[in-house]
């Protein structure tokens, strides 16, 4: 096969077979966010659910995950791999707590700390009650020995004090906010971290961790921390991803231009209203899309003109489109018309 | 084409000068008809709007019903009203100017960056209604609200539609510019209405029942009942009624011409119809599926077209389909007389039977029907540079078409063949792409009408130009089913046929060659097969050469599914690329009928019998289920004792499920295994599933062991009463046959108890498909909108319509996805 013969015809409708591509595959996948089962303890969302998620471009994933892998000498140490997990778990006081009393009323609460939970995550009683005074101004506290009491100093209304209780009982006190659990997993004799929940600029700071070994399926905190090309990448892997786990075969050039597409223009946009099908320079054809009388009352009042260049516009006018065969004219000189004419 | 001229179009508002140049009657008597059912002069149906009644002439144009496109009326509204679906941003417009000096509250400096700046930009209006204090005057900015859907509120009070109209009224248009209107277009003040278009009679035409009453259309009502309030509150005025009257009717007015606008505005009760029906006013017309843009705009409807059940047929190619005798007598085919088809032309309008002309169109474009009166005149008549319709003929191409249609292998071309019967037909091979079968299917056929799309058909639209989809490279039309079994038969390694034999086979598809014998004169199948490929064709697939084709001979292997079949098909794709499309088509013709004629004449047939060559099979059966139970149970033991090692990441519970799931559901496994061990390729109910060409070994487990564990939702089953599914189990049983494992099999017969839980998975799995349906439908129609204008340029670089780059080089090498394998 000549090279020529591979190229790519001028004019193919490529984001069309893209779309047919990938459309008609997501007709056979699944509606429901499975969990992958088993060995790994990720949950993976996957399917149906998980594709229009990162087509729709959602600024949170439902199931964020992580996967934080080490470079050789630390990945075959699990004590340490251990250490850095501690250190990315998000801990919060009422993890720490075995049992709590609270009089709103007189505004005290007393907490009974779990001293197994305490080691494990190489807590003291000293150190959360910093950690409480530095974030609650307000309170009061004092302890003894796995008991620590708090009295809320201002006289207010309960609801403030148990909002103010509450939020002291969810205080961070270790780890990365947003990753609400994280685990050690080995492939081979190499252990790496997985968690639910994601925070990339926050695990990035942990010491031990690689910039390069950081994987996370939130499009935007990598789009928020490494910008658009590395959101073009992220948002191309997590489609192949989807169709890898439906064990479905999907030539990567469609899910590089819906990729491309989506960041083009510097951000991540979604398919959709409010994304590539809303920011489209026709008027008739974001008419045509949805949200036809508000894209027709903007137009007439701000006077904007359709230049009438996309296909559906020019199908709503009943012009040939312009991709395809409908881009190329067939010519003829004068002179060589005259060649063609009857001998006789 | 006309349309080629259009340039670009722009939108702006309507102005009331403009209402009025338009307009051709001044509409002042809120009725339709008068008591001898006649139309009422200045009344909605005026005359002079046009007319829809046959036999009447139109006032203004004089052309009737059908030649009169209808003329635009206007009503003059007594007092101004806001225009709803414009409230919004007027109202945004009065937020960013000054409330006592009108200018817009951008300071003289800031306009002269705006203005001056590398690009012209525009201040953004939402940022403006936070300033204060107006940078020209000084005044002090007072709080204007505005409530849905058309309530305006200067310091808590009213705002009066002709105080709106006279506050932007008095915005000058460098002003606006700023704001990003174009003063000379559009004018705010124009989106408080005064004067109302009235729309022609035949866009909103009334209908007469059979009783002979009259059914006016909804805008027509609509319009009535504006003008009846329009009517009310000039009287009043004129009366000096109180000013809480008139204000109620004015507010009656905005609210008649809000629906008017838009029933279903937010914040407004729905006008309804005498049957309490919702009105259908502008906006509806418009919006939707069912409405204009998608409905008439989007979707066009063509002529030439035909539309049928389809059925099978062995005895076509790939490219060809079979159309019913009396649909290519009333379909026609544009024929451009030339000199040298001009004999051909006049014998096809002098007949008088199939296939005849039906319309020939002369060089001045006037279309005229061949009948018996002008035949003569016609032939005599006749010139290049006419065209003859004619009737549709062999090898006419034709573009075939089943929907849903998914992908563009949904519309192909076909060569047309002219058949008895009245159905159209098409070959079995080529209705993978349709997704099509014969159970009732019924699809459409299109005609082209013109050179450029006969030649697209002809040249890049038959099954064989796009039999790789650009999904994924693979084929889309390929042998499967019996064909994979008679290919199977054709070229193992110790078929051989007799000389006669050999020549029934060939001959069949055409060839009257016999390839070389074996030495005891019998022909080797491999070598049969061999005569189907491309002369001097070279292929090796698998690793180690499990199929082997040296110089157009199959010398080594059997040529199996992933040869000649379904995913990937990798010899078809190799005749696709090396030796073109008509290639394939040959080469999948031929072989299908080969195959077919190998499988009955060897006789290939599957029976009860088949199933039952192990005696086994049921102590095994009842060992597997017997030890997936065992193992179920030492996990509920430890989950009991405590001494389950819990999963990172999961609670006790959830372990306990996801271990007993993976065991249960991994003992259909098990029962593959065993049947591939103990079945050979000598029994046919194994040999199908083997060879890929129907089904799998999963379908002789659930047949002959255990249909294993059935799921909904993915999960093992607990729905239904607390504890158990059905009141057959104990409470809180969490063995594996109380939550879906199912021990019988297909033919032994289930038991009552399995038989509810199998009905549990198969209607979740059917569930599951009907939603994933509507959900992938929706995602598909957002993706072809967010993508279809993309193309690639001549460089190879992807652009869209605005001629932004997406991609420099197409999918980084340019190279078309249809050439690669995955």
């Amino acid at each position: 096969m000549s090279e020529k013969k591979g190229e790519i015809s001028y004019g193919e409708p490529v984001g069309v077979v893209t779309a047919q591509s990938i459309g008609e595959r997501s007709t056979q996948m699944v509606l429901r966010t499975f969990h992958s089962a088993g060995i790994t303890s990720q949950v993976v969302s996957a399917g149906l659910p998980r594709l229009i998620e990162i087509l729709d471009a959602r600024k949170k994933p439902k199931h964020p995950t992580m996967t934080i892998t080490f470079d050789k000498g630390v990945a075959s140490d699990y004590e340490s791999v251990k250490e850095i997990k501690k250190k990315i778990e998000e801990v919060r006081v009422g993890s720490l707590v075995g049992s709590f009393e609270e009089n709103l009323k007189a505004g005290t609460m007393v907490l009974n700390m779990d001293r197994e939970a305490m080691t494990e995550h190489s807590m003291t009683v000293k150190k959360i009650m910093d950690i409480i005074s530095a974030r609650f101004p307000d309170v009061e506290l004092s302890n003894e020995g796995e008991k620590i009491s708090v009295r809320y100093k201002k006289k207010k209304d309960i609801k403030s004090v148990r909002t103010a209780f509450v939020n002291i009982r969810g205080e961070i006190v270790s780890g990365v906010e947003g990753i609400e659990k994280a685990v050690v997993n080995s492939e081979g004799n190499a252990f790496y971290i997985s968690t639910s929940g994601s925070n990339l600029s926050g695990v990035l700071e942990v010491d031990g961790v690689k910039e390069e070994n950081v994987y996370t399926n939130d499009v935007f905190g990598i789009f928020n921390v490494l910008g658009v090309e590395a959101a073009r990448t992220a948002i191309l892997n997590e489609m192949m991803q989807v169709f890898a786990i439906e064990d479905t075969k999907i030539n990567v050039k469609h899910a590089m231009l819906i990729a491309d597409a989506m960041t083009h223009g510097g951000t991540v946009k979604s398919i959709g209203r409010h994304g590539l099908a809303g920011d489209k320079e026709s008027v008739f054809a974001r008419a045509a899309y949805e949200e036809t009388i508000k894209h027709f009352v903007n137009a007439a009042f701000f006077s904007e003109t359709d230049r009438l260049r996309g296909v559906a516009e020019n199908i709503i006018i009943g012009r040939q489109i312009s991709v395809g065969t409908g881009r190329v004219k067939l010519m003829i000189k004068n002179k060589d018309l005259e060649k063609v004419k009857p001998a006789d | 084409m006309y349309a080629e001229s259009i340039d670009s179009i722009r939108f702006t508002v309507i102005s009331p000068e403009a209402i009025k140049k338009i307009s051709v009657a001044k509409l002042v008597v809120p009725d339709t008809y008068n008591e001898d059912g006649y139309p009422i002069d200045g009344g909605l149906i005026d005359q002079r709007l046009g007319v829809i009644d046959p036999g009447l002439r139109c006032k203004t144009c004089g052309g009737r019903a059908k030649s009169c496109m209808g003329h635009f009326g206007h009503i003059e509204l007594i007092r101004p009203v806001v225009h709803p679906e414009f409230a919004r941003l007027v109202f945004m417009i009065m937020q960013s100017t000054c409330d006592s000096c009108y200018r817009v509250l951008v300071s003289e400096k800031d306009i002269d960056v705006l203005k001056n700046g590398e690009e012209e930009q525009t201040a953004s209006m939402s940022k403006l209604k936070s300033v204060k204090k107006c940078p020209h005057c000084g005044a002090k900015q007072k709080k204007i609200k505005f409530e849905r859907p058309t309530f305006f509120y200067l310091e808590g009070e009213r705002l009066k539609p002709d105080s709106i109209r006279d506050w932007v009224s008095k915005i000058s248009n460098e002003d606006l510019a700023i704001i990003g209107i174009d003063g000379n277009e559009v004018r705010p003040e124009w989106a408080i209405l005064s004067v109302l278009l009235v729309p022609p009679v035949n866009v909103r035409p009334s209908i007469t029942l059979e009783n002979g009453d009259r059914s006016e259309d909804d805008l027509t009502h609509k319009l009535v009942e504006i003008m009846r309030i329009n009517h009310r509150l000039a009287q009043d005025i004129d009366a000096g009624a109180p000013q809480i009257i008139i204000d109620d009717l004015w507010e009656l007015l905005q609210y008649h011409l809000t629906t008017y606008f838009n029933n279903e505005t937010p914040g407004v009760p729905v006008a309804r119809h005498r049957s309490t029906r919702p009105l259908k006013t502008l906006a509806h017309r418009l919006k939707g599926k069912e409405g204009r843009l998608r409905y008439n705009l989007s979707g066009k409807r063509v002529n030439f077209t035909a539309r049928t059940v389809i059925c099978g047929d062995p005895n076509l190619s790939i490219n060809e389909v079979g159309v019913a005798q009396t649909i290519a007598e009333r379909l026609t085919t544009p024929m451009h007389v030339t000199h040298w088809n001009i004999e051909k032309a006049k014998e096809l309008i002098e007949r008088r039977e199939y296939p005849m002309a039906v319309n020939v169109i002369t060089s001045e474009g006037l279309r005229k029907r061949v009948n018996e009166s002008n035949r003569i005149e016609l032939i005599s008549s006749i010139s290049p540079g006419w065209i003859v319709e004619r009737q549709l003929m062999n090898n006419d191409f034709a573009l075939f078409n089943r929907q849903p249609t998914l992908h563009k292998m949904s519309i192909m071309a076909h060569r047309i063949r002219v058949l008895p019967g009245k159905t159209m037909r098409i070959s079995v091979n080529a209705t993978t792409p349709y997704n099509a079968d014969f159970d009732g299917d019924e699809m459409n056929l299109h005609i082209p009408q013109s050179i450029e799309a006969i030649a697209e058909a002809r040249y890049m639209m038959k099954p064989t130009d796009v039999i790789l989809t650009p999904r994924d490279g693979s084929p889309v039309m390929y042998i499967d089913e019996e064909g994979i079994v008679g290919a199977y038969f054709l070229t193992s390694s110790n078929t051989y046929f007799e000389k006669d034999e050999a020549c029934s086979i060939l001959a069949d598809v055409g060839i009257t060659e016999l390839p070389e014998p074996e030495k005891d004169g019998r022909y080797s199948g491999k070598s049969i097969f061999s005569m189907l490929l491309p002369k001097g064709m070279n292929y090796e697939e698998g690793e180690g050469g499990a199929v082997v084709i040296k110089d157009g001979k199959l010398v080594e292997g059997f040529i199996r599914k992933q040869t000649i079949g379904s995913g990937k098909g990798l010899l078809l794709k190799k005749i696709y690329v090396d030796y073109g499309g008509e290639a394939v088509a040959d080469f999948i013709y031929k072989l299908t009928r080969i195959t077919y004629r190998v499988v009955y004449s060897k006789g290939f047939t599957i029976g009860v019998k088949d199933y039952l060559t192990n005696q086994n099979i049921e102590k095994e059966s009842s060992k597997i289920v017997e030890e997936t139970r065992e193992k179920a149970r030492k996990i509920l033991e430890s989950y009991k004792t405590g001494k389950m090692e819990v999963l990172p990441g999961y609670n006790r519970r959830e372990t306990y499920e996801m271990l007993v799931h993976a065991t249960t559901g991994s003992a259909r496994g098990t029962g593959v295994k065993y049947i591939e061990r103990t079945f050979g390729t000598d029994n046919m109910a194994f040999l199908i599933p083997t060879l890929g060409a129907r089904g799998g070994i999963q379908n002789l487990v659930q047949g002959l062991m255990f249909l294993g564990q059935q799921s909904v939702r993915g999960n093992r089953i607990t729905r239904g009463y607390s504890g158990r599914v059905i009141p057959y189990f104990k409470r809180n049983d969490k063995s594996p046959e109380a939550k879906g494992f199912i021990a019988s099999s297909f033919m032994n017969g289930l038991e009552p108890k399995e038989f509810y839980l199998h009905a549990m998975g198969a209607r979740d799995s059917t569930m599951g498909k009907a939603l994933v349906t509507a959900v992938s439908g929706y995602l598909m129609r957002r993706l072809i909108h967010a993508l279809q204008d993309l193309y690639v340029e001549d460089d190879m670089s992807v652009r869209n319509a605005a001629g932004d780059i997406i991609q420099p080089i197409y999918g980084s090498d340019g190279i078309d996805t249809i050439y690669e394998t995955l």
